[in-house]
């Protein structure tokens, strides 16, 4: 007992050896993957390569847009009516203008142009025609409609089955702001391509005017009026997607609809297959359509038309669109909520990267094998210097032992390896070794080592420079953790994560083992 | 297997004006080249496509591939054309008036080409890595500056460590330009690596030369066979990857390899000549003013 307490940062190496067996090679172990994932596959650990070890694309890009910034708009039920008005003073579809009012006392509301043909002097000219004075123009859009951008790209890659994309909003220090996406098994193009398919869902109402008895179609809902988009189900046999509608559309949308006379249901009759186009349509329905195609054409219920016709829709603003097949109802959801892009991205002032998943391999191995030969160079000039079996073996042992524990924590946090974190790891078993070397000369260099308390002391001596070595080497490091500089900052996190594991666990340790090894002699 | 000792160097025999001349002079050579090359190019460094936007394509090819006929299926924004060693692939770089979808669609017609990687990077990205790479070196080596005065508190051995540490960046730096090694994301890693490397050597003479009892020479000498052992061995790791890597034709581990060689190689003559002289004059002479 007492041994294991002499020796518990011994102990303590042999757990994390252990807990990282565990979190690389036990199926399901690290949280946020299933065991059955792996179990079949030809995954052999339970790493996470990025596109540099596995083939993929990563494209980096901002986001096209203007955004007005200081402009009192009043409260969110005059935002629709702002965007439409702005929109037709530039004469561009309301749906590339969003207006946020201010969110609490004494801020200012933001109007975002997302049309990149609109310069900054007409937008301020089409402002201040509607009455808003605009403290500045600047170009990017706002941190809300970024986070948007990140959750309908998110929604857009896992609908076309491109499993394990990463979406992030990147921001720079220096104020310029971006959206990363990464897609494994993807070239940059294909990316591109699924990213610029802009699906544009819009809902109309089909009526026939009364005075001149010609069929009408109204916009009555756009994508981004709806606050929820259910899951695709089937009740009683029908397919079915449940919607809510946003407050402030909703009361709008309710006087569209018994203004186009459904207040007391509306009885369809149109199959959603029979028409390419919503302008074909003769009959009262309720059309949603995707890229101008329908795919919903329904009939209103009748106490659903009431409640348009006695305001009450508003209270309560949620309906179901149902569907001829669950096929169509995913098709409708999938659309609604990730439709489209509330802004393109500007892919010619961004980044691009795209590698085959051939090159990846060969990388994937090559890089391993250039990692064992640098530690096979490390160990003979180490062998070479020492030429005592004891003093080189455990020093190897354990430089390697820190990349292994390394390796676990990389698997735990799911992080994606790249080819910049492998020279992490490579900065790691150098520093690593470093000190090893510093320890190792420390206690046995300067004559016998009689006692304990002897060693103790030489080894508390090393560490003083061990420690201030590591320090100097996470200072030199923590700048570029929050830099967006590509792959540098994965890069550093290995390294601070290596140097943190190496001087708290791996370095003491090897000194507990090196004391058995003299005192024993 | 061919054992080593760190030999003893007779630091007796030289006067801290020979012993410091040597380090100064190569640095100011560094510095002078960096001076030119800012005086041609307008950078002191030759900046890569990471930092001047641009394109890149690594394609497998089982004809040979020149710059002339790069530029006969690609146009005249080809840069340049580089084998990768012993395999069919080459890399291809092309500055930023190209389209990288155009780019991948001419190798595509080509014929017999294979695009295995693309990248591209826009200007407007690029000068934003600039000053941000410049900025993160600033503030790593400003940090270091400060950890090395608080850990020693005294004028003299801390600024030979700031010294020491800013030759050592700047010595791999000129050769990269002298080779035409261009700066990438992944060489400005390896500059930010051999801050954590440079510092440890000196770290480590400071504190035998200044906290252990113990005369000058000895100190030094028992500094020295840890330190050298140490660089050593980080230098036989790193050359073994360069070439590996070269061979392999993984471009960002091979220039931070080379870079790594270049900076430990100019590390230990500073550490051991100008960090050395600047500690002696400090305990003989600057103590006692």
């Amino acid at each position: 007992m007492s041994a294991l307490r002499e020796n518990w940062r011994i102990v303590l190496l042999v757990v994390l050896l252990l807990g990282s067996t565990v979190a690389l090679f036990v199926p399901g172990a690290p949280p946020g993957t299933a065991a059955n994932e792996t179990a079949g596959g030809e995954q052999l650990t339970n790493l996470q390569y990025g596109i540099d070890l596995s083939g993929g694309a990563r494209i980096e890009a901002p986001v096209v847009g203007k955004t007005a910034e200081g402009i009192d708009v009043g409260n969110q039920s005059q935002e629709a009516p702002a965007q439409q008005a702005i929109a037709n003073q530039l004469g561009i579809d309301p749906i590339d203008i969003e207006v946020r009012a201010a969110q609490q006392v004494n801020q200012n509301g933001t109007v975002e142009v997302f049309d990149e043909n609109v310069t900054t002097d007409e937008f301020r000219t089409a402002l201040q025609a509607e009455g808003y004075q605009p403290a500045t123009i600047r170009e990017g859009v706002t941190p809300e409609t970024r986070q948007r951008m990140v959750t309908v790209i998110q929604d857009k890659i896992t609908t076309s089955a491109l499993s394990g994309g990463r979406v992030q909003e990147v921001n720079s220090p220096g104020g310029r702001n971006f959206i990363s996406i990464t897609a494994p098994g993807r070239d940059a193009q294909d990316l591109i391509d699924i990213l610029e398919e802009r699906g544009t869902v819009r809902v109309y109402a089909v009526y026939q005017n009364s005075p001149t008895g010609n069929w009408t179609q109204d916009e009555v809902l756009q994508q981004n009026d709806f606050r929820n988009i259910g899951n695709a189900q089937t009740v009683n046999n029908q397919p079915q997607v449940p919607v809510v509608v946003r407050q402030n559309a909703a009361e709008q949308f309710q006087s569209d609809m018994s203004q186009a006379g459904f207040g007391s249901g509306a009885r369809c009759g149109v199959e959603a297959g029979a028409h390419d186009s919503v302008d074909t349509i003769n009959a009262t329905c309720l059309v949603t359509t995707l890229n101008g195609e329908p795919v919903f054409i329904g009939g209103v219920e009748p106490s659903l038309g009431q409640s348009f016709a006695d305001g009450t829709f508003a209270n309560d603003p949620q309906f179901v669109m149902t569907t001829t097949s669950m096929q169509d109802a995913r098709d409708l959801q999938l659309s609604l909520q990730a439709g489209r892009l509330p802004a393109d991205l500007d892919f010619e002032d961004g980044t691009q990267n795209s590698l085959s998943p051939a090159l990846a391999d060969q990388f994937r191995s090559n890089s391993l094998i250039t990692g064992l030969l640098a530690v096979l160079a490390v160990s003979l000039v180490v062998y070479g210097r020492y030429r005592r079996r004891e003093v080189a073996l455990p020093m190897i042992v354990t430089a390697l032992s820190e990349v292994y524990i390394l390796l676990g924590f990389v698997a735990l946090a799911q992080y994606p390896l790249n080819l910049s974190h492998l020279a992490g790891f490579i900065a790691v078993i150098g520093t690593g070794v470093d000190d090893l070397i510093i320890i190792g000369d420390e206690i046995l260099q300067q004559g016998e080592v009689g006692t304990a308390r002897v060693f103790q002391s030489r080894f508390r001596k090393a560490f003083w420079v061990i420690g201030a070595a590591a320090a100097t080497t996470i200072v030199a490091m923590v700048p570029l953790v929050g830099f967006p500089l590509g792959d540098l900052s994965g890069f550093a996190i290995i390294t601070i994560v290596g140097v943190l594991i190496g001087v708290l666990v791996t370095r003491p340790a090897y000194g507990d083992i090196l004391r058995s090894l003299v005192l024993d002699e | 297997m061919v054992a080593f000792e760190v030999p003893e160097v007779d630091y007796t025999q030289y006067s801290n004006r020979q012993l410091i001349a040597i380090p100064l002079v190569v640095l100011a050579v560094a510095l002078g080249v960096l001076a030119v090359t800012f005086a041609m190019t307008g950078s002191p460094v030759a900046l890569g496509n990471d930092f001047t936007g641009g394109s890149e394509l690594k394609v497998q090819s089982s004809e040979p591939i020149s710059e002339q006929q790069a530029t006969g299926i690609f146009g005249d924004s080809v840069v340049s054309v580089q084998q990768v060693a012993n395999q069919n692939q080459y890399i291809i770089t092309f500055d930023n008036t190209a389209e990288i979808s155009d780019l991948t669609t001419a190798a595509e017609q080509a014929g017999g080409l294979t695009v295995l990687q693309s990248g591209s990077t826009s200007p407007v990205f690029g000068s934003q890595n600039q000053e941000l790479a410049l900025i993160g070196v600033g503030i790593a080596f400003l940090g270091m500056s400060l950890l090395a005065f608080a850990l020693f508190r005294t004028f003299v051995p801390s600024i030979a460590i700031v010294i020491s540490a800013f030759s050592d960046i700047v010595i791999p730096v000129a050769i990269m330009n002298l080779v035409g090694i261009k700066l990438s994301l992944g060489t400005v890693a390896a500059l930010l690596m051999l801050i954590g490397y440079s510092v440890d050597s000196d770290i480590l003479l400071n504190n035998h030369v200044l906290r252990r009892s113990g005369g000058f020479y000895e100190s030094t000498y028992r500094a020295m066979r840890t330190g050298v052992t140490m660089t050593i061995t980080s230098i036989a790791a790193m050359i073994v990857m360069a070439i590996a890597a070269t061979l392999f034709g993984i471009e960002l581990m091979a220039s931070i390899g080379i870079v790594l060689v270049l900076g430990l190689t100019a590390d230990l003559m500073n550490t051991y000549m100008l960090n050395v002289t600047l500690l002696r004059w400090y305990k003989y002479e600057g103590v006692n003013r």
